[in-house]
């Protein structure tokens, strides 16, 4: 068993919760996300397991690392151009989204260019730490926060007010035709495996097979609470109303004995820092990917305006998007993702396999 | 060195972030805390509602439970406490605004699904804010002031949550899940209502909707059997009489589940069973604990009668807050299962099975 590795994987299931998936997948509760999340499990899966299986040819190696005395430049630049700009934007995705939960429920005065700089600036102070740094922030963050998130799933499970009749309703939708968005966005939560193309420099063992078993359950277990639990708070008709299902969720649990009785602004505490990891991770392989596109050496400058121009597009999402144009864009982005994850995958590992044979 | 530059550079940066003012910010003495909301059907008034904050005042020690009620008459909500807003000097805050309550003239109108929403739409609203119907209006309801209380409102937060008093005749609402009951077919809504009187505050029934419109108010100890029903509450009491023998069962768990049976070219029908666990508290007569098992079946025979009167009740106003449609809803896969409950719930049989264990007749015989 890797910790590292399921580290990766654990991340962007905690993430979904800010990235819209159980939005998008309530949405179509009676249109197919149930039959789309069931097909979203093995195609996750296998996805973790070929991609891991290929790296792992290449022990402590990143992809950059890998392919920089390949002959066909432009291919690799292709390659490792499409990633990055997918990963990039599932930071800024997640940044934005939660600027927005911020500013809706912590601070709703202040304005989103502020809550972003501050944000900003704590993620570039991590992003351009070495990797194995990197790394060990985040092994410090989960330590903290996933037992507590986890009381919170616990709290919710054994609420009275947990209508499993309601879970049950959205679940005799089994067998409508699987919805296309609702499969795309429910891989999400499988799909952090894809951080290996930077951290496997971190990883210098051979992945075993249990790490791929504990993923499954995980990621069963996720994809349960991302997407039923809303439901039985907010009923099978319900919860789509809501913008956020989760974060009102969690405003629905009632913590009679904690200092704060609104779990809301616990949950929100957690997941400050849990989102900031994340949003740093995947800029962070942003940050190497493009750093391995430059043929020379690293240059300060370069490095500057790299992060200048993440700057800029950050500022222009919080200025152009509001959070229900987003949320749509997050909806077809997810069905991107998971069309360029199936392609590098698969030429990743088939060119692995004809490297190493 | 060149890491020194580096993170001196970095610090400079986010010691940046400190100058930018933190505009939004109001302190707690520029702010006006609302605990209780109240909604009224208003009167002798172009107007639809009278909308009521209750403020607490903080203070000291001595006067703690000091407190004003703001009132505004308007057709919506956001109106109202626009409105509000200009008759107070401070920077209204509903963070703490734990109760929100309606009168029963105001449930019964039927567009009200602009107020039920306001709640839900506004962030700073909380979901675990409890909903009840007051009588004989939500004014009132605000203004008792209960000798015990302590804070504002308190003795309201207390009697509906589980934390003050527990008793099987309140059936306390959350927010959330009245409006989950709103919309979700196959479960409506149910407030429990509040009546004022002069120094107390008196939680003994409950007020069943058909979605947006209060239909049905039960009495105290229907209230209860619902309750038992829904297995909201373990702590209750049975009264039960046999011959010329009255005692009370002193329960410590009640477990209610049901199953709905549909068969072919049979009348469609639900089985209750209840299972309840408990000692006697009080009788009128002497009983030994030989006797125990037929004072049991006295109790089982009393219960049944009763969740079935209560069940048919519910049945004939065709509400369903105990959620009947949605069990029926969950159990099928076709498509048209709401429509079939629809048909099926006004023909729907009772079957109720009850089991009382009765321990012992308390600490003598």
């Amino acid at each position: 068993m890797n910790r590292y590795f399921l580290y990766l994987v654990i991340l962007n299931m905690l993430i979904n919760v800010i990235i819209f998936i159980p939005k998008i997948l309530i949405e179509y509760r009676y249109k197919g996300a149930v039959m789309g999340v069931l097909i979203a499990i093995p195609i996750g899966i296998g996805m973790n397991y070929l991609y891991s299986h290929a790296l792992n040819k290449f022990p402590g190696q990143g992809l950059p690392e890998i392919l920089a005395h390949s002959k066909y430049r432009w291919l690799v630049n292709l390659h490792l151009g499409s990633i990055q700009i997918m990963w990039f934007s599932a930071g800024l995705i997640t940044l934005l989204g939660f600027t927005d939960i911020l500013s809706r429920f912590v601070n709703p005065e202040m304005p989103k260019l502020f809550l972003i700089t501050i944000y900003l600036a704590a993620i570039f102070l991590i992003i351009q730490l070495p990797t194995k740094r990197v790394m060990y922030f985040l092994e410090i963050v989960l330590y903290l926060n996933t037992p507590l998130i986890g009381f919170i799933i616990y709290k919710t499970l054994t609420s009275e007010f947990l209508s499993w009749d309601s879970i049950l309703e959205v679940g005799t939708h089994l067998f409508e035709k699987p919805s296309l968005k609702a499969m795309a966005a429910a891989t999400y939560s499988f799909s952090g495996f894809t951080n290996l193309i930077i951290f496997n420099r971190v990883i210098k063992e051979r992945l075993k097979i249990w790490n791929f078993i504990i993923i499954l359950f995980l990621g069963i277990f996720n994809l349960f609470t991302t997407f039923f639990i809303p439901i039985g708070f907010h009923g099978s008709d319900g919860a789509q109303e809501y913008l956020y299902p989760w974060i009102s969720t969690s405003d629905s649990l009632r913590l009679v004995y904690s200092p704060i009785e609104r779990v809301l602004y616990i949950f929100l505490m957690f997941y400050m820092s849990i989102s900031l990891m994340s949003i740093s991770i995947h800029w962070h392989v942003a940050l190497e990917l493009l750093k391995g596109t430059f043929k020379e050496k690293e240059n300060k400058k370069k490095n500057w305006m790299i992060l200048a121009a993440f700057t800029c597009c950050a500022f222009a999402g919080v200025l152009f998007l509001n959070t229900v144009l987003l949320n749509k864009i997050t909806a077809y982005w997810m069905i991107l993702l998971l069309g360029v994850e199936v392609i590098t995958v698969t030429i990743f590992f088939l060119w692995a396999r004809r490297r190493t044979a | 060195m060149k890491t020194l530059v580096k993170w001196r550079l970095i610090v400079i940066s986010l010691s940046a972030v400190l100058l930018l003012n933190g505009c939004g910010f109001k302190d707690i003495d520029k702010r006006l805390f609302v605990v209780s909301i109240g909604v009224d059907k208003a009167k002798n008034s172009s107007k639809k509602y009278l909308v009521s904050l209750k403020f607490a005042i903080p203070g000291g020690k001595n006067k703690a439970n000091d407190f004003f009620i703001v009132t505004e008459k308007a057709d919506s909500m956001a109106e109202a406490v626009r409105a509000i807003k200009t008759k107070v000097d401070k920077e209204i805050d509903f963070s703490h605004a734990k109760v929100v309550v309606f009168s029963e003239e105001m449930v019964k109108l039927t567009d009200n699904a602009g107020v039920y929403y306001w709640l839900a739409r506004r962030r700073d609203i909380q979901e675990i804010a409890w909903v009840a119907i007051g009588t004989p209006t939500a004014m009132d309801v605000l203004k008792v002031k209960p000798k015990s209380e302590q804070l504002p409102s308190n003795a309201l937060f207390l009697s509906l949550g589980k934390d003050g008093s527990e008793t099987p005749y309140i059936i306390s609402e959350f927010y959330f899940d009245m409006k989950k009951r709103l919309i979700e077919r196959g479960l409506d809504p149910f407030l429990p209502i509040i009546e004022a009187k002069k120094e107390l505050l008196e939680v003994n029934s409950v007020g069943l909707f058909n979605k947006s419109k209060l239909i049905l108010s039960l009495t105290q100890e229907e209230t209860k059997i619902l309750n038992h029903i829904m297995n909201r509450e373990n702590k209750s009491a049975l009264w039960v009489k046999t011959g010329n023998i009255k005692f009370i069962v002193s329960t410590t768990k009640i477990k209610t589940k049901y199953k709905i049976i549909t068969l072919k070219g049979k009348q469609p029908c639900i089985k209750v069973s209840v299972k309840v666990k408990g000692n006697i508290e009080e009788m009128t007569a002497k009983i030994t604990n030989e006797q125990l098992s037929r004072f049991e079946k006295a109790a089982e025979k009393r219960l049944k009668k009763q969740i079935k009167e209560v069940l048919v009740k519910i049945q004939k106003a065709n509400v369903d807050p105990i959620g009947f449609g949605l069990r029926y809803r969950s159990r099928h896969f076709n498509n048209n299962d709401w429509e079939e409950w629809q048909r099926i719930y006004p023909h729907l049989a009772f079957k109720v099975d009850a089991k009382v264990e009765i321990s012992d007749t308390g600490l003598i015989e």
